[in-house]
């Protein structure tokens, strides 16, 4: 019976280890996503972001009526949306399975908003800024984590 | 019952986002030489003085009395859409302030973020030789939109000069000068020494003004209190 048992929970927590793995890169994903649009959301703020620049091509981006909904800088919405992956992400490593399921949803959606943003960029302003592509590189990525994930826990 | 752990990193990370945006704000409203804060008159503390150092182009492309009490210094790029938005803004500080604001405008390109930017401050600068330097310049940033993603702006330029009466064909020649690249050239080195980084930025008796300042009701008041410090 413990042999068994031994041998059954070895794939088992393998598998918990794994999905561990997936959840802390998931959160550390989260956090850069989190610096990079609270940035944003300060230069938002402080008008930063609207200043032409040699370097960016954010001005163009940030001060287009996109940039903003409901009255609010489209960059703290991000920020939120980044800080609530990270917060699911802790819990599910932490056991919390509904915070594990709840991460594929809010991931896919800020992946929808993520296209729609760069295609906003690259057929609308008709400029990119570098910030908002990186946190779309971090969605991307996240985004291909949690369905591998998913598909290997379907399994 | 599980554990109290995950609640708290997310509390840390929370507090670490907050902490981190605070000090990010404060350091961008900060930034510059001496930022001129909206309740303290600026004659209050010493800093440099953007008259120091490098002069840029002479003379300088003024509106109103060099004796006005409050000089305001702008470094802009013609092409760039929020300077585009500041130009009624300054008109209507120079209305209300008349005699006690004068306005300094110093050529700040960037190129090249913006393809026509050097075209059309060399515009305004050969404008300026036939001294409609301040027509160009409405006519720019008035017509920005229209402009500033057209292939070849030569001829909408041309067009500019024509209607505030230049003689174009001196106006042809005088774009291309080295007369009219030295004065860009000149009134880019004082931004440089000032630490302008990008456009618009502002100047209020030598001291940068926070773009958060730049709207018309914020302007008005580090102006009028540029004007009580003064007395």
């Amino acid at each position: 019976m413990t042999i068994e048992s031994s041998t059954l929970s070895k794939p088992s927590s393998l598998a918990a280890k794994r999905r561990n793995l997936f959840y802390i890169a998931i959160a550390l994903l989260s956090l850069v996503g989190l610096a990079d649009s609270i940035y944003l959301t300060v230069q938002h703020i402080t008008g930063e972001s609207v200043r032409c620049t040699i370097i960016s091509g954010c001005s163009e981006v940030l001060s287009s009526s996109y940039a903003v909904i409901g009255g609010y800088p489209l960059a703290s919405i991000g920020a939120f949306a980044y800080f609530s992956v990270f917060s699911l992400a802790i819990l599910a490593v932490f056991g919390y399975r509904l915070a594990g399921q709840l991460l594929l949803p809010v991931v896919l959606a800020m992946c929808l908003v993520s296209l729609w943003l760069i295609y906003l960029q690259a057929f609308v302003i008709r400029h990119f800024c570098q910030f908002c592509l990186l946190s779309a590189g971090i969605t991307f990525t996240m985004t291909v984590l949690v369905l591998v994930n998913w598909r290997l826990n379907r399994r | 019952m599980k554990s109290k752990t995950p609640f708290i990193i997310i509390l840390l990370v929370l507090a670490v986002a907050i902490g981190g945006a605070w000090y990010l704000k404060k350091a961008a409203t900060s930034q510059g030489h001496g930022a001129i804060s909206n309740r303290t008159p600026a004659s209050n503390t010493t800093p440099p003085p953007a008259t120091a150092g490098v002069n840029g182009a002479e003379p300088p492309h003024t509106l109103g009395p060099t004796s006005a009490k409050v000089h305001l210094e702008e470094f802009g790029d013609f092409e760039c859409p929020p300077c585009g938005l500041l130009h009624p803004i300054l008109q209507q500080m120079q209305t209300e302030f008349s005699d006690r604001l004068q306005i300094t405008f110093r050529e700040f390109p960037l190129v090249p973020t913006h393809q026509h930017a050097m075209a059309a401050a060399s515009a305004a600068e050969a404008a300026a030789l036939q001294g409609k330097f301040w027509e160009m310049h409405d006519l720019l940033y008035e017509h920005q939109k229209d402009w500033h993603e057209v292939f070849d702006v030569r001829p909408i330029f041309e067009g500019y000069a024509k209607q505030i009466g230049l003689d174009v064909e001196r106006y042809k020649r005088d774009v291309n000068s080295d007369p009219v690249a030295d004065r860009i050239i000149q009134d880019g080195k004082r931004g440089h020494y000032l630490g302008v980084k990008g456009t618009p930025t502002v100047f209020l008796n030598g001291r940068e003004v926070p773009f958060e300042s730049l709207p018309a009701d914020k302007l008005r008041v580090l102006i009028n209190s540029e004007l009580s410090g003064s007395k």
